[in-house]
C-alpha cells in the first residue's frame, strides 16, 4: 500500500515536473518492410513506461504521399519513422519540428550515425535524427548449397559464382529456386539490393552532384545482364516479374537459395526463421569490388505537435543502451557509435556483417528520391523492370535515362 | 432526418401560396373595363396586375425552393470544387509549401507533356476495347434474361451479383485469381494440361490487360444488362407482334423494331460505360501499378501520380480540368450520334 502511495505521489512529481499533466499517447507511423525492431522497441517502451506510443504501419511505397496528405489535412501523427531519404524535402517544405538545440544538448550527439544527422540536416538545422540503420548485404541458403552439393560456409564472390549455384540449387526440385529478387517496378527493392552491383565496380546511376542521371554504363549494362542470364535460365521463380514488394523477403520461404536483402531481414530471420540456416556476405560489384546500400529511418516531429515533450522522451529511450539493444536484436544497426559494440554483443555474429557493410555502403543524396528511384512508375522502377523483363534492353536503358534527366532538370 | 425538415416547409408553402388563378376569368374582364371605362375597374387593375406579378414571383420562388436542396449539393460538391480546381490548375501548388501563379503554364506543359499524350492514347484503346465487351455480353445477355422462362430470377441475380462488389475488392480478388503460385487461373490451366507450367498473367502487358478487360466485364455487364433490359421489357408486346404477323423475320424485328425503340436506353448504358472506362483507375492501380513498365497508366493514373506522387497539386488540377472538357465533349458527340435530346418520342 505504501509502496503503492510513493509510486504515485512519485509519478505524480514526475508529471509535475515535466510539466506534463497525464499520460500521454503518441501517435507514430512506421514504414512496412523494415523489420520488426521498431515495434519491438515501442512494445519495451510501453511496458516500462507511463507515457505510450502507437506505432501504425504505412505501406513503405506509400508512405510519402500519406504523410504529405496527412500534413496538408491536418491528421499527420505526432512523429514519423521517416525513409531517411525524404527528411531534406519535408524539411525543406517545413513541416518537421526543428530538433537543433534539443539534440547538441544529448551527451551522445556526436556519435549518431553521422549520415543519417546529415541527410537530417537542412540550412544548418537539425529536423530528423537516426533511428534504424540498415545495410544491404547477400544471403545464402545454407541448408539448400548442402543439398545441391555446395560448400556451405564459401560465400560466392561473384556473380558468375551466384549464377552457377543458382544453377545447381534450381535442380533440387521443381519450387526451389536459385535467385530472388522483387522485379516487379519495385524502385526501393532495386535500388537498395541491385544498384551495389555497380557501386561496387565503381559506377553510379547519378552523377555526384546528382544533376546528371548517369545510368547507361557498361557496369549497369552487365548487371543487367546478369538478372536477364538467370531469369532467362528460370533460376528465379516466375512470381519475381510482378512483386512489387511485397514479397521482398521471400527467402523466408527456404525455397530459395541466394538473394540480397537487409540488416532488418538477418534480424527477422534470426527470431522468427531459426530453422532456416543461411549465410550472409556483401553483395559483390559486377566487375569485382563490394558494395551496399546504407539506408534506414530518421526519426522526425511533425512541426507544432503537442506531445514534444513525450516524443523526446520516446526517443531518448530508444538511444539508451536498453533501447539500442533490442533494435539490434530485431535487425536494426545501433545507431549510436559509442555503444555499438556493447549493443551488439552476444547477438548473432551475422548482424556484424551488416555493420561491415557500412564502410563500402552508399547513399544517394536527391530531393527528387521519391520521384525519380522509388515511385512505382517512375524511371527506375520501370527501368528495372524493363531491362530485366523486357524484350528491348536498349530502348529501357534510353527511356530511363532520358526520363530521369528530364525530371532532374524539372526540379533545378 | 430529410422528412423532418421537409415537411414543415412544405406545410409553409402551403399555406402562403395564393389560390390557384382563374386562367379563364380575366381577360374578357380586363378587355370589359376597358370598353366600359369603369372607374372601379380601372382602379382595379394595377391592383390585379400587381397581384399576378406577385403570384408569379411567388411561383418563382417556390419553384426555387423546390430545387433547393438538389442545387446546394451540387453547388456544394460539384461547382465550387470544379471552380476551386481551376484556380489551383493556374499555380504551382505543390502539396507542402506555399503557391505560386503561373498562369496557362501548367496548360502548355500538358500540350508537350509525353506521358499525357501516352496516358490518353492508353485509356482510350482501354474504353474502346472494354465498352465493346460489355455491350457484346451484356446485350444478349439482356435479350436472354428478358424472356420468361424459369429460373429467370435466378440467373439475373447470378449475372448482376458481381456488380454489388467494389470494384477495388474485385481488383484484390482477382490479384489473387491470377497469381502465378497460389492463385486460380493459372495452376487450373496447369491442372488441365493446357499449360505446361503456371503463367505469370499479370507480367505481360497483353496477358495483364486480357485479365483487366474479362475481370471489369464481370464486373460490369451485369449493370449494363440491366439497363438494357429495361428498355427491352419497354417495348410494347403488340408491336411486336405486329411485326411478326406482318412476316419481319427474327433479325429484321431486332433491326428495325428493337434497335430504334431502345436508343434512349443503349444512349444512356453507352455513356455510363464510356465515362466509367475513361475515368478508370482502381483496377490499373491495384491489379499491375500501372503495368508492365507503366503501359498501363491511365489518365486519372497518371493524374494521381502528379497530385500525390510528385506532389504537384496545380499540375494534376491542370490535367483534371482537361479530362472534364474531355469526357463532356464526348458525351456531347454520343448524344448527338445517337440524336438524344432533339425530338420527344
Amino acid at each position: 500500500m505504501i509502496k503503492r502511495l510513493l509510486a504515485t505521489s512519485a509519478v505524480a512529481t514526475f508529471c509535475f515536473m515535466s510539466g506534463a499533466s497525464a499520460a500521454e499517447t503518441i501517435e507514430m507511423w512506421v514504414r512496412t518492410g523494415v523489420g520488426d525492431s521498431f515495434k519491438k522497441v515501442v512494445e519495451a517502451y510501453n511496458a516500462s513506461h507511463e507515457n505510450k506510443v502507437t506505432a501504425t504501419e504505412v505501406p513503405f511505397s506509400e508512405l510519402v504521399q500519406k504523410y504529405a496528405t496527412a500534413i496538408a489535412g491536418g491528421q499527420a501523427p505526432d512523429a514519423l519513422s521517416m525513409d531517411l531519404i525524404y527528411t531534406p524535402a519535408f524539411a525543406a517544405a517545413g513541416q518537421l519540428e526543428d530538433l537543433t538545440d534539443w539534440a547538441k544538448q544529448l551527451p551522445y550527439f556526436n556519435s549518431l550515425s553521422p549520415s543519417h544527422v546529415k541527410l537530417g540536416t537542412y540550412q544548418d538545422r537539425i529536423y530528423g535524427l537516426p533511428l534504424s540503420v540498415e545495410t544491404s548485404v547477400f544471403a545464402w541458403n545454407k541448408g539448400l548449397y548442402k543439398q545441391a552439393g555446395l560448400d556451405p560456409e564459401k560465400a560466392p564472390a561473384s556473380w558468375q559464382e551466384i549464377e552457377v549455384n543458382a544453377e545447381k540449387i534450381r535442380k533440387l526440385g521443381d519450387d526451389t529456386y536459385g535467385f530472388y529478387f522483387s522485379g516487379g517496378a519495385c524502385g526501393g527493392c532495386m535500388i537498395f539490393t541491385f544498384t551495389p552491383l555497380v557501386w561496387g565496380s565503381g559506377a553510379d546511376i547519378l552523377s555526384a552532384d546528382g544533376k546528371t542521371a548517369t545510368l547507361d554504363t557498361p557496369q549497369m549494362r552487365k548487371a543487367v545482364d546478369a538478372y536477364r542470364s538467370m531469369v532467362k535460365k528460370d533460376l528465379v521463380p516466375p512470381s519475381a516479374a510482378t512483386d512489387n514488394g511485397t514479397n521482398f523477403l521471400s527467402f523466408n520461404n527456404g525455397k530459395i537459395g541466394q538473394q540480397s536483402l537487409g540488416a532488418f531481414a538477418i534480424g527477422t530471420l534470426v527470431t522468427e526463421y531459426p530453422d532456416i540456416d543461411f549465410g550472409v556476405t556483401l553483395i559483390p560489384g559486377i566487375d569485382g569490388g563490394t558494395s551496399s546500400f546504407a539506408g534506414g529511418d530518421n526519426f522526425v516531429i511533425t512541426k507544432g505537435t503537442k506531445k514534444l515533450d513525450a516524443v523526446k522522451e520516446f526517443l531518448e529511450y530508444v538511444y539508451s543502451l536498453e533501447g539500442q539493444k533490442v533494435m539490434a536484436k530485431y535487425g536494426s544497426l545501433p545507431t549510436r557509435g559509442d555503444i555499438a559494440e556493447e549493443a551488439l554483443k552476444g547477438l548473432d555474429p551475422r548482424m556484424q556483417v551488416g555493420l561491415k557493410a557500412i564502410a563500402v555502403a552508399r547513399t544517394p543524396y536527391t530531393l527528387q528520391f521519391n520521384d525519380l528511384i522509388n515511385s512505382a512508375n517512375g524511371p527506375w522502377a520501370t527501368f528495372t523492370n524493363a531491362a530485366i523483363y523486357g524484350d528491348d534492353v536498349d530502348g529501357a536503358f534510353a527511356n530511363a535515362q532520358g526520363e530521369m534527366q528530364a525530371i532532374i532538370d524539372s526540379g533545378q | 432526418m430529410g422528412v423532418v425538415t421537409i415537411t414543415p416547409l412544405l406545410k409553409t408553402v402551403a399555406q402562403t401560396s395564393p389560390p390557384p388563378p382563374d386562367p379563364s376569368g380575366h381577360p374578357p374582364r380586363k378587355g370589359e373595363g376597358a370598353r366600359e371605362t369603369h372607374p372601379e375597374h380601372q382602379m382595379t387593375d394595377p391592383g390585379q396586375n400587381q397581384s399576378t406579378r406577385k403570384r408569379r414571383s411567388a411561383t418563382q420562388w417556390r419553384g426555387l425552393l423546390y430545387i433547393a436542396p438538389a442545387m446546394a449539393l451540387v453547388i456544394v460538391f460539384f461547382v465550387v470544387p470544379v471552380l476551386f480546381t481551376g484556380w489551383m490548375s493556374l499555380h504551382n501548388w505543390p502539396l507542402m509549401g506555399t503557391q505560386r501563379w503561373i498562369g496557362f503554364n501548367n496548360y502548355i506543359r500538358m500540350a508537350n507533356d509525353a506521358r499525357f499524350m501516352s496516358a490518353l492514347r492508353f485509356t482510350a484503346y482501354y474504353t474502346i476495347i472494354v465498352t465493346i465487351a460489355i455491350f457484346a455480353i451484356a446485350f444478349p445477355l439482356a435479350i436472354f434474361v428478358e424472356k420468361q422462362r424459369r429460373f429467370v430470377g435466378t440467373y439475373r441475380t447470378i449475372i448482376f451479383l458481381p456488380v454489388v462488389i467494389g470494384l477495388a475488392t474485385a481488383s484484390l480478388l482477382w490479384v489473387w485469381l491470377a497469381n502465378v503460385d497460389s492463385g486460380f487461373i493459372g495452376p487450373a490451366l496447369k491442372a488441365l494440361g493446357l499449360v505446361e507450367r503456371s503463367p505469370n498473367l499479370l507480367a505481360s502487358f497483353d496477358s495483364a490487360f486480357l485479365t483487366i478487360i474479362i475481370m471489369v466485364v464481370w464486373k460490369i455487364a451485369g449493370f449494363t444488362m440491366i439497363i438494357l433490359l429495361t428498355g427491352l421489357q419497354a417495348i410494347p408486346v403488340e408491336l411486336t407482334e405486329a411485326a411478326r404477323i406482318d412476316g419481319a423475320g427474327r433479325w429484321q424485328r431486332f433491326r428495325h423494331l428493337t434497335l430504334p425503340l431502345m436508343r434512349r436506353t443503349i444512349a444512356l448504358a453507352l455513356i455510363i460505360s464510356v465515362t466509367g472506362s475513361i475515368l478508370a483507375f482502381d483496377q490499373f492501380y491495384i491489379m499491375t501499378s500501372g503495368g508492365p513498365q507503366n503501359r498501363m497508366i491511365s489518365v486519372v493514373y497518371y493524374i494521381f501520380n502528379q497530385s500525390f506522387v510528385s506532389f504537384n497539386l496545380g499540375y494534376g488540377a491542370a490535367l483534371s480540368i482537361a479530362l472534364l472538357v474531355i469526357l463532356m465533349l464526348i458525351s456531347i458527340a454520343q448524344l448527338r450520334l445517337l440524336k438524344i435530346g432533339e425530338e420527344r418520342p
